[in-house]
């Protein structure tokens, strides 16, 4: 007994919306390194993107202070986050967290980022961890 | 999207994504600081609960998906398991099924069942925190 209409009707999408605070870090390393496995990737590849997770849980509710939300798309030996909707900068605040000697985690994470801006909805940001080997 | 609740985990009602849930549910549990044997109670409360959506909620449909939400208070875990099929059905006898719903009401200190014909099932559980479940007698 749901209140919307199907949300997922197609497609093998998965929705994760957190409130923003100390849950956000210990559920969605989870999801994605249950996700990364099924997709298929290699141990180091997974651990990277629960890296990227840990960086998300990190810095992004300070630019989606309600609601951590991401959308998270399994395919072959690849696992795309669709992190937001997050404030106007979010995105990019979040690709400069950096380490020492790295740069950018996310940018060194991933082997693909893209930052979306959807107009008064805020911006979203996309990260793509995947195994070419 | 306005907050509506502490998580809300929405995904294809799969067998894969029961084990999706129970790891999640599990880590929250974890995170909560919930014993060992609450963490159990309500994995396997939310395991049955997930396994009725993907088992009966869409048969004949060919798929749907599954919403899954957790209420962290003080004095309790609220975990909601809902879906947009076929609604809760009779059971009956012979077709192997009848005792997730018992279970579920076993293992949880409330079970609130709201469902109806092409509306969907709603499974609301209620575990209360350590405190209220593990005094010493």
């Amino acid at each position: 007994m749901t209140d919307t209409a199907d949300p997922l009707s197609s497609g093998g999408d998965t929705r994760l919306a957190v409130a923003s605070g100390p849950l956000v870090g210990p559920v969605l390393r989870r999801v994605v390194g249950m996700l990364a496995a099924r997709a298929d990737l290699p141990l180091d590849r997974l651990d990277d993107a629960v890296l990227v997770a840990d960086v998300v849980a990190a810095r992004a509710a300070a630019y989606a202070p309600e609601t951590v939300q991401v959308h998270l798309h399994p395919g072959e030996r690849t696992l795309w986050l669709r992190v937001g909707p997050l404030d106007v900068g979010g995105a990019e605040a979040l690709l400069s967290e950096t380490a020492p000697d790295v740069g950018s985690i996310i940018r060194k994470l991933a082997d693909e980022v893209h930052v979306d801006a959807e107009g008064s909805s805020g911006e979203y940001l996309r990260v793509c961890v995947a195994y070419d080997g | 999207m306005a907050r509506d609740c502490d998580i809300r985990l929405t995904l294809p009602a799969s067998a894969e994504n029961v084990v999706l849930v129970r790891h999640v549910l599990g880590a929250l549990a974890e995170a909560l600081r919930m014993p060992p044997e609450a963490v159990s109670d309500i994995k396997l409360a939310v395991t049955e609960a997930c396994t009725n959506v993907v088992r009966h909620a869409y048969a004949g449909v060919g798929g749907g998906s599954l919403d899954v939400i957790a209420e962290p208070e003080p004095d309790c875990l609220t975990v909601v398991v809902s879906d947009h099929g076929c609604g809760l059905e009779p059971i009956t006898a012979g077709d192997g099924g009848g005792l997730g719903l018992p279970l579920i009401a076993a293992l949880s200190d409330r079970l609130e069942i709201e469902s109806g014909p092409h509306r969907g099932s709603r499974l609301r559980m209620f575990f209360a925190s350590a405190a209220d479940r593990f005094q010493p007698a």
